[in-house]
């Protein structure tokens, strides 16, 4: 297995995961501070025989993504939280018609315009209700360049597995951070393909959908030499035809938020630093992991018992081990660069009277491991 | 010899046009010059957005990609750069074409993607009860402009020429022969090829302005109509309200694919990994 | 071991490629020597302030931002004013005589060099004065083995070999002063 040790940008490790990952069609639309991952892609898809093309705008990138995808290659974009908004019609039309597709965010400040360059993590509950309708989401949270290669693969590989599009969300910290990243390139059976109809089957049997169970239905490629296939943005039946019928409308919601919801242990990934015996359990994602860990080493030092509960996967909100945490620690703190998205989350599952305290900041400045030490002595 | 028949789903049948639409007959044409070309249904994609013409991929039977409002054509972008052996069908009304969807259009037709987008042009929004688009006349009533539409309405053709597309043709539902013939120009046109369909909307537009049944509709696009190789010698007055008929355009200019093909063969760096071109 | 760099000064410098070439010597040509960079500039790419923050370190680094520094090379008075208040006793600070004048009673051990005119003197531009400053820090307080950072120049500038010779003389300069 080839292994290459780099000392690169988080927005340039993406470009390395994704081109790993079999990705060969990026189309998107360059907004800082994602544009490292637009300029990369066009610098090297064609050096794979794979396509960059720039669009003119979020919209028709979301779409030209899944048309592409549709033909058969896997295929990504990257924005950054106000071109995410842009993307939100396509996200649902991607998640309606199951095509997989990999959406990296690099949040920065907003509404709006807001401060461009500087770093937030503000787009959680954009990521998770963004599109309209009842869905669910995928949704993975790097916090170092070696994850921004490791995860891309990932979310290649749950996208293809649940035939839906996966976001990435990186953050304005991580893209630009440059560190050392061991880029190894994923064996055969660490890259996963959308899953090919049985060979035998005819086009009278064969159905592009499947809604009787939980599980994910085989996806050809529009082009192939046997099956013609027919995807649509409307509700429809097995078949790919508009049905909107009352049963079929609820059927398909309920199907399309299960397919994910209960598979979450399988997409679900977090890590923990320093949580078996602590009483003050940091619970964060992206950038803020990396203050949070330096936070945890202070206190350490000083004798307190800390330690940190990493999200990886945001969406979906790995219940299991959040309500673990609740369950033992004392107080539980979550820093993050919004005003409490993920707080109130976990304030969901918080059934057990821990105390949870939030820090939090928004001024574009990556929080301080001061500052979320802080958050105690108030 | 193959049919037209062959090609659709007639099941699905009766469709969900109102009685006069002109629709059905842009439908047909489509499947005719499918039958016509003797192309393989794996061979075709259509790419369809929203409104009464959006529904044209539910009759037919090839690979069919239906989208949101507007976006056909960066679909369709994608597909046709993903797989450049498929012959790429968009089929879009005023509103997906040059209203919601405009600013797709005028890129995709100056990148001179190699697709052919199947415009069927009736000056309003009929799915939603008629209101007026980017394409409905000025003074027309409308049922979002009941005291007459005061904006300029856009010439589909003229805003695709100038966009850079390489094949523009027009044709109207009167003359069925004509829009076989020129969706088979455009099918076989490489590049970015456009065909606007003048369609009757009985129920909405021709009720509101007055316009009367289908047949009256037809005949007066017919009467208005006027060929492109003799509207070049007229005069801009002489054209006032007349529908040019016919290629407005064809031109050769090499298209986004074929150009990219070249970067790809020039940097590709290994052969393993996978190729858009292998699909 | 965690040792925390600043590089500052303006933009045009070179200072975020010097960076660079202690991110990759660590990175690439060390044994299990961790690094982060990070870089703040104004949205005009010359002129303005700007200051790159490098760390190594023998375990992962977590916060990747550079409070206090260990080490600070300042190549202009702006720098040196965003930073005096903030060294330290035992800080480092390298900085260069004919573009800082250093406050009096500031704290740190400061070193003064003339990078900016010694550039000239060997290479005929001030292009080379970050190299020579590296040199310096690398022979005043080990880093980094000197070969790393030779191959992390031959690395970096991979197929431009007149731009790999200025470097490593520069940086062979840096290394000879006291």
């Amino acid at each position: 297995m080839k292994s290459q040790k780099k000392f690169i940008e988080g927005n340039e490790a993406v470009v390395d995961g994704a081109i790993a990952a079999g990705a060969r069609f990026y189309a998107g639309y360059p907004i800082s501070p994602s544009s490292e991952i637009a300029e990369g892609a066009a610098r090297e898809l064609p050096r794979y025989g794979g396509i960059y093309i720039q669009m003119e705008d979020e919209i028709s990138s979301m779409a030209a993504l899944l048309g592409a995808s549709l033909a058969g290659v896997k295929s990504f974009t990257a924005t950054s939280s106000p071109g995410f908004s842009l993307m939100q019609e396509n996200l649902g039309l991607g998640i309606m018609s199951e095509i997989p597709a990999v959406i990296f965010n690099v949040q920065r400040s907003g509404p709006s315009t807001g401060a461009a360059t500087k770093p937030a993590q503000a787009d959680i509950m954009q990521a998770r209700y963004g599109a309209h309708g009842d869905h669910s989401i995928i949704a993975l949270s790097p916090s170092s360049v070696q994850d921004c290669y490791d995860l891309t693969i990932t979310a290649f590989n749950l996208a293809e597995k649940y035939r839906t599009p996966v976001l990435f969300l990186s953050d304005e910290v991580i893209g630009h951070l440059r560190e050392t990243v061991t880029e190894t390139e994923p064996g055969p059976d660490q890259i996963f393909s959308r899953i090919q109809p049985d060979p035998d089957i005819s086009q009278k049997d064969f159905r592009p959908y499947g809604y009787s169970s939980d599980s994910v239905v085989p996806m050809p490629a529009v082009g192939n030499r046997k099956l013609l296939m027919r995807t649509t943005g409307s509700t429809h039946d097995e078949k790919g035809e508009f049905s909107p019928n009352p049963q079929n409308i609820d059927r398909v919601t309920h199907y399309l938020t299960n397919k994910i919801e209960k598979n979450a242990e399988d997409i679900t990934i977090t890590r923990t630093y320093q949580l078996d015996d602590a009483e003050i359990a940091f619970i964060t994602f992206g950038c803020s992991v990396r203050s949070t860990i330096s936070a945890v080493d202070i206190l350490r030092a000083e004798g307190v018992r800390a330690g940190m509960l990493q999200l990886v996967t945001i969406w979906p909100m790995p219940e299991k081990e959040i309500r673990a945490v609740l369950a033992k620690a004392g107080t539980v703190v979550v820093p993050e660069m919004n005003l409490g998205q993920l707080a109130g989350e976990i304030r969901k599952f918080n059934d057990y009277g821990c105390r949870i305290l939030q820090a939090n900041r928004t001024d574009g400045v990556l929080i301080t491991p001061q500052q979320i030490i802080n958050t105690l002595e108030d | 010899m193959a049919d037209y028949k062959d090609y659709m789903l007639f099941d699905k049948l009766p469709h969900t046009w109102c009685a006069g639409c002109g629709d059905g007959i842009v439908l047909q044409s489509i499947a005719a010059v499918f039958a016509e070309m003797e192309l393989d249904k794996h061979d075709i994609c259509l790419v369809s957005g929203i409104g009464c013409f959006g529904r044209v991929d539910d009759y037919l039977d090839i690979n069919c990609m239906h989208v949101t409002h507007g976006r056909a054509l960066p679909a369709a972008t994608g597909i046709a750069l993903a797989n450049p052996a498929l012959h790429v069908i968009v089929t879009m009304g005023d509103g997906d074409s040059v209203t919601i969807g405009g600013n797709h259009l005028i890129h995709c037709a100056r990148r001179n993607i190699d697709l052919t987008a199947i415009i069927a042009n009736n000056y309003n929004y009929g799915q939603t009860g008629g209101q007026y688009s980017g394409t409905t006349p000025t003074d027309s009533i409308t049922s979002t402009s009941p005291y007459g539409h005061i904006e300029q309405e856009f010439d589909i053709c003229r805003l695709a020429e100038a966009a850079g597309a390489t094949y523009v043709a027009r044709a109207t539902a009167f003359n069925p022969v004509q829009m076989r013939k020129l969706i088979r120009g455009g099918i076989e046109h490489k590049g970015f090829s456009l065909i606007e369909c003048m369609v009757q909307c009985p129920t909405h537009y021709g009720r509101y302005n007055r316009q009367g049944e289908a047949a009256d509709m037809m005949k007066m696009m017919n009467a208005r109509s006027i060929p492109a190789e003799k509207a070049k010698t007229m005069s801009a007055e002489e054209l006032e309200g007349r529908i040019v008929t016919g290629v407005i355009v064809n031109k050769n200019r090499e298209d986004y694919y074929t150009k990219y093909k070249r970067i790809i063969d020039a940097q590709r760096i290994r052969e393993e990994g996978g190729s858009v071109n292998e699909n | 071991m965690k040792t925390e760099i600043v590089l500052c000064g303006v933009g045009g410098q070179g200072l975020i490629s010097v960076g660079e070439i202690i991110g990759l010597a660590a990175s690439l040509f060390e044994e299990r020597l961790y690094a982060t960079m990070t870089a703040s500039y104004g949205s005009e790419t010359r002129g303005t302030f700007t200051k790159t923050d490098v760390i190594l370190s023998d375990q992962p680094i977590g916060y990747p931002n550079i409070d206090s520094p260990d080490v600070i090379l300042c190549l202009a008075q702006v720098a040196y004013e965003r930073y005096k208040d903030k060294f330290r006793d035992d800080t480092e600070v390298y900085y260069d005589t004919d573009m800082v004048i250093p406050a009096e009673g500031a704290k740190g051990k400061h070193f003064g060099y003339a990078f900016r005119t010694m550039s000239i003197e060997t290479t005929g531009n001030t292009q080379a004065a970050n190299t020579i400053a590296l040199g310096v820090i690398i022979h005043h307080r080990h880093l980094l083995h000197k070969e790393a950072v030779m191959k992390a120049f031959a690395h970096r500038f991979a197929g431009r070999d007149q731009i790999i010779a200025i470097n490593e003389k520069a940086f062979g300069l840096g290394l000879s002063l006291e």
